[in-house]
């Protein structure tokens, strides 16, 4: 009993520290972006991406981009959870990772640079919490990774879900709300 | 598997991160940069030339053999154009604005394509039917707009009437700030300039106006405006109240709310009421006229 006891008790704190670490580097990341976004004064005014009519129609179609690179996410994420993974899965989990995130680096520069953290409507006050959320989840997946030995077999799943439904949410309240009210359009 | 591999991207998706901010912020810099130089020699400098069309404008000329005359109207990326020939009734085109190109099509292949450069508009234009294409001149003409808004914590209210490429502005506070602006609008960048550092920068986008005011010395205050119909407006008169100068301005906002500031040498009060029906304003009994400002008069003595 006792030394079972010990047992799980060693076996959790062998998990706690990476874990916390993770996440609350996560936290950390979120709660900075979102007060960087609230104090750093607007400028209305970023650099463009080249070929699109508006800076606007850029941001929604990087992140349309990045989140069909999200999907691919779940897709092969969910098989290297089962173990049902093909051998060429990892790989494209990974790089699909990659370019989505980086797809998304733009769009959020220009989100917290030019316009802030907007709290005038629903849409905008969700967008903003969400994009905190998730580039905190982010993180902590990415540190979650590294220690990926040290954690419980849950968490690289519940976070790597937490980034997909927020970029996901992101995209629904950004760029499906632009393409919904605006046109689909470059 | 490699453990650096979440790292790596992780550092990748910051030094972007950086990348990008370093380069909105010299971007903005440099774009601060200039607004602040064309700022010192309001009047003087020519402006900048930018390589876009201005958010809305009106142009007007003709072919260079005098076939066709041409008016057209762009707005933010839509432009429309009317084409009247010499004989024959009046062909409407509609089109694009892409950077400082405009592209309009009209039925039985009537085109028109120009490029924007400064105040002018330069191209051909094609009345269709298997025709030939004339080349074409058009000169911006003046458009009048009136901004009104107020700075972000409602420490003062500013109206900017803009005419053509000039601009006024009066910010107050209706107690003791005011400032007087004059300057100019360029592409869709604004830039006023007043007596002891006053200032206003602002960005035009659609039918608002956001920028930073700077109604004196070490105030600086961010501010929104929008396009307004009157009686918006700057409202001002010059009287001479017990002998003395007085200048008095008037912020006036598209619902009536006004705001103004009587001064005279040295000293500051709120202005009296503005009758917005008839211009007029009875201060101490007596009874005077104050006129509405327009973008192409000047408000701030060289």
């Amino acid at each position: 009993m006792t030394t079972e006891q010990t047992a799980v008790s060693l076996a959790r704190d062998q998990y706690a520290k990476p874990l916390v670490v993770a996440l609350a580097s996560g936290c950390a990341v979120a709660v900075l972006l979102g007060v960087y976004a609230r104090l750093h004064h607007p400028t209305h005014y970023a650099l463009d991406v080249a070929g699109f009519s508006s800076p606007l129609y850029a941001k929604a179609w990087l992140t349309t981009a990045a989140a069909v690179f999200a999907v691919v996410q779940l897709v092969t994420g969910y098989r290297i959870t089962r173990g049902a993974a093909a051998a060429w899965m990892p790989a494209l989990h990974r790089w699909s990772g990659r370019i989505a995130i980086l797809l998304t680096v733009p769009v959020i520069v220009h989100c917290i640079y030019a316009l802030g953290f907007g709290t005038y409507s629903a849409r905008v006050l969700a967008h903003s919490v969400l994009g905190c959320v998730f580039y905190g989840a982010f993180v902590a997946k990415m540190l979650s990774l590294v220690q990926r030995d040290k954690m419980p077999k849950w968490v690289l799943p519940v976070l790597g879900g937490v980034v997909f439904v927020s970029l996901i949410a992101l995209w629904a309240t950004s760029a499906l709300w632009l393409f919904a009210t605006k046109g689909v359009h470059s | 598997m490699s453990r650096r591999g979440p790292l790596i991207t992780l550092a990748s998706v910051a030094v972007l991160a950086v990348i990008f901010l370093w380069a909105n912020t010299v971007a903005g810099k440099s774009a601060a940069g200039t607004s602040a130089t064309s700022a010192g020699a309001t009047g003087t400098a020519a402006p900048t030339q930018t390589a876009k069309a201005p958010l809305s404008a009106l142009y007007a000329g003709r072919s260079s053999g005098n076939e066709v005359a041409v008016a057209i109207a762009i707005n933010g990326r839509k432009a429309a154009a009317n084409l009247t020939p010499g004989q024959g009734g009046v062909i409407q085109l509609q089109g694009s604005v892409t950077g400082d190109k405009v592209t309009l099509t009209g039925g039985n292949g009537a085109a028109l394509s120009g490029s924007v450069s400064g105040v002018a508009m330069f191209g051909t234009v094609t009345l269709g039917g298997g025709q030939q294409g004339f080349p074409f001149s058009a000169e911006q003409t003046v458009v009048e707009a009136i901004y009104t808004g107020r700075s972000s914590g409602n420490e003062v209210a500013l109206a900017i009437a803009t005419e053509g490429r000039k601009a006024v502005a009066y910010v107050c506070n209706g107690q003791t700030i005011e400032a007087w602006l004059q300057g100019s609008v360029n592409g869709n960048q604004v830039t006023l300039a007043g007596k002891n550092g006053t200032s206003l920068t602002g960005s035009l986008s659609g039918l608002a106006l956001f920028g930073t005011v700077t109604p004196a010395a070490g105030l600086n205050f961010p501010f929104s405006a929008e396009l307004s119909p009157r009686p918006a407006g700057v409202y001002q008169a010059r009287i001479t109240v017990n002998g003395l100068a007085t200048r008095i301005g008037w912020t006036v906002l598209p619902d009536g709310t006004q705001l103004g500031v009587a001064v005279a040498g040295q000293a500051r009060h709120p202005a009296p009421p503005l009758n917005l029906g008839t211009n007029s304003f009875t201060p101490d009994g007596g009874s005077f006229k104050a006129a509405p400002v327009a973008g192409q008069d000047t408000v701030v003595s060289p």
